[in-house]
């Protein structure tokens, strides 16, 4: 099984005097889920582009297994662009086998991988269909095995979730992980965290053009302050005076803190003891939305 | 600097890894796609049937206009030797010099009955002589119609009375006709030795301009808009990630040249097999000589063509974008169009070295004779000159607009744009 891994390193693209991408360094690790998140404008498509090499970068390069990547290279990624498009007044078939061609792969093995996909999206009676008489679920679908064909090494997928219904999203999500189980790193970007947060091993967050944070959700939920929550009886107003503890947020007996150390720690739950019981004292897991809010603030 | 690892034999469908050896056929998809893709388009069959229709309605009509013979019937006063031979010279009148028609007398016994006859039909016209003086045959003949006389027919009667009349006049003078008129053949002759009369020539650069028109035309405008639609729609993102963009450019181009000969081909067949039913299939020779250059030509010259619209369709970001960047070329084929097929003289000599517009002025001077048996090579060496240029620039533009989305650009900022 192979190991490669896409390494992305300072990469840079200027557009006359707006910088979209500004030294860009993160990596999508084999076999495994990396999400790529950022507002409108942060550079994700702009980054997919340059590694795609649809787009040259100003500077910086692209790695894939250890090596620069070439063209020859890239023909064994699959990319699903932003915006979709396929030839809308030609049959599906017809379109995915000539992109596989392209490709390399032989007419026939391209049209029996094909039918296969499709078979297992469920799209099977509708090979012959023209694309624009689909539904955008369905076109969604049909753009997806087209990134898919030919057994790519990597994936770079920008928003394959967009416009898919419940079921749709746990069918792609299957996709990606047959792909990720064989060694193939998955790079895709979302606007969904919390599909984000329930998939992706590792996580870039990017903003006007920088990478903000970069790493496993675990490790970046453990640098933002852990928060504790607080339910005593009676009022919980009291908590503003124990020192090594901040309050976020006091509402009647229940309260959000920050707390400094764990000596602060055992000194909120005495104190509370001491004020007549405490209901609950719960550390509280930041959501990617609230790291996300943070990081890019 | 690519990485060889040995291609996996396991899992199916799997790429070789270095994948340099695949790229080089890719051209040879993108073109063979386009020509299915053309060729199988419903409009584009439709229009090509329909002309090919056309053009073999409009030859069968000549044809059948060429070998339709007229007839006519004439009425002439019974008894009357004179009229019937004057009727009878009339139809000896050959061909080449506006007879051959069939002219069939009718003996009526008076009068009443030739009027008769005119109103029924019967009779297209009645030959006798004029009132007054009719012994003596000084006040003439007159041809009597329902309405007017037919103008062959009178035309064809005319010379019928006035070769009966010499006739009787030189034997009642002692001599005969022929005497009378010996040495007084009149025949046509051409300095310039040419074969093709000039109303056929202009026949022919008509319609080696319109094919030109056509053709040029249609494909560019097709090979501008499927280059747009791919831009709209990213695909051709995923295919540059394929592909080189110099394939995707080669094939699109050979494949749309490809249909747009085979369109000209087969209309130059069906207008040659229609004109040899046709009286005219005496040039037939000298055509297809012509016609075989301009197809060359067309060839040549709609490489060149075809590069150029397809940076037209590089250069605009939606459909609506093609109705400016294709202007430049659309006005240069009109212009070849109008110039071309009333062109003459000087003139048109110049024009058939000029790129482009010698498509058609070329082979226009081959069939008339006007060109030197090393002129249209020399013509057709500058169009490869043109059309290598053309190739060269709009690969570079190609490939510099290609993936620019940001709206409609420039030839200038395409050309400049980093790869």
């Amino acid at each position: 099984m192979d190991n490669d891994s896409l390494e992305v390193r300072g990469l840079t693209r200027t557009f006359g005097d707006l910088t979209a991408v500004d030294d860009v360094s993160f990596a999508a690790p084999a076999g495994l889920l990396t999400g790529f998140v950022g507002g409108n404008g942060a550079g994700k498509t702009t980054t997919m582009r340059m590694i795609m090499g649809v787009l040259a970068p100003t500077a910086g390069e692209v790695r894939f297994g250890g090596d620069p990547v070439t063209r020859a290279g890239r023909r064994a990624f699959g990319y699903m662009p932003e915006e979709r498009g396929l030839y809308p007044k030609q049959p599906v078939l017809d379109q995915l086998v000539y992109l596989a061609r392209l490709r390399g792969i032989a007419a026939p093995r391209a049209r029996a991988e094909v039918l296969d996909m499709l078979d297992r999206l469920g799209l099977a009676g509708r090979s012959k269909e023209h694309v624009e008489k689909l539904s955008l679920g369905n076109q969604q679908r049909v753009q997806i095995v087209a990134a898919l064909m030919g057994t790519p090494r990597l994936l770079v997928l920008d928003e394959p979730f967009s416009g898919l219904d419940p079921a749709a999203v746990d069918g792609m999500v299957d996709l990606l992980a047959e792909h990720t189980a064989r060694g193939v790193p998955v790079l895709f970007s979302s606007h969904q965290l919390d599909l984000v947060e329930r998939l992706c091993e590792r996580l870039v967050i990017l903003k006007s053009g920088r990478v903000m944070a970069d790493g496993a959700p675990a490790d970046l939920q453990r640098t933002g302050a852990l928060r504790h929550r607080l339910v005593v009886d009676g009022d919980a107003g009291w908590v503003r005076g124990v020192p090594g503890v901040h309050a976020v947020d006091v509402d009647g007996p229940v309260a959000l803190l920050e707390v400094a150390d764990d000596a602060s720690l055992q000194r909120l739950l005495a104190t509370g003891l001491e004020r007549g019981g405490v209901r609950e004292l719960t550390p509280v897991r930041p959501t990617l939305a609230q790291i996300y809010r943070e990081v890019t603030a | 600097m690519t990485t060889t690892t040995p291609t996996r034999q396991d899992a199916p469908g799997t790429l070789d890894r270095t994948g340099e050896e695949s790229t080089r056929g890719a051209w040879l998809v993108v073109m063979k796609r386009e020509i299915v893709v053309r060729a199988l388009n419903k409009t584009f069959l439709v229009g090509l049937l329909v002309s090919v229709a056309i053009i073999a309605a409009l030859a069968g009509f000549m044809a059948w206009q060429g070998s339709k013979t007229e007839s006519f019937t004439v009425a002439v006063p019974a008894g009357d030797a004179a009229a019937t031979a004057a009727v009878e010279s009339a139809a000896a009148i050959p061909e080449e010099q506006g007879g051959g028609a069939e002219l069939t007398t009718l003996e009526v016994p008076d009068d009443a009955a030739a009027r008769a006859a005119l109103a029924d039909g019967d009779a297209d016209g009645w030959l006798h002589v004029a009132d007054g003086g009719a012994d003596e045959g000084d006040a003439g003949w007159v041809l009597t119609g329902e309405a007017d006389p037919d103008s062959t027919l009178t035309r064809l009667l005319t010379a019928g009375v006035a070769a009966e009349t010499l006739d009787a006049n030189a034997q009642a003078a002692g001599t005969t006709a022929a005497e009378l008129t010996a040495g007084g053949t009149l025949t046509t002759d051409r300095v310039d030795g040419d074969a093709v009369d000039s109303q056929t020539l202009f026949f022919a650069s008509f319609a080696l301009a319109l094919l030109f028109f056509i053709g040029a035309l249609g494909s560019g405008q097709m090979i501008a808009g499927s280059v747009v639609e791919e831009k709209q729609s990213r695909l051709v993102e995923i295919m540059a990630t394929a592909v080189p963009l110099r394939h995707l450019l080669t094939g699109k181009i050979l494949g749309s040249s490809v249909v747009a000969l085979a369109q000209n081909v087969v209309f130059a067949a069906v207008g040659l097999a229609a004109l040899s039913f046709t009286p005219t299939a005496s040039i037939l020779p000298s055509l297809s000589t012509s016609l075989v250059w301009f197809v060359l030509f067309f060839a040549v010259g709609f490489l060149g063509l075809a590069a150029l619209y397809a940076v037209a369709g590089a250069l605009a970001s939606r459909t609506e974008d093609l109705q400016h960047t294709t202007t430049p070329m659309t006005m240069a084929i009109m212009g070849v169009y109008f110039l071309t097929f009333s062109a003459s003289g000087t003139f048109e000599t110049v024009l058939s070295y000029v790129p482009v517009a010698n498509v058609v002025s070329m082979p226009v001077r081959v069939l008339s004779g006007d060109a030197a048996w090393w002129e249209p090579i020399v013509s057709l060496l500058i169009l490869a000159a043109f059309a290598v240029v053309a190739l060269l620039v709009s690969e570079r533009a190609y490939r510099g607009a290609l993936l620019q989305t940001g709206g409609r650009i420039g030839w200038r900022s395409a050309l400049t744009a980093r790869a």
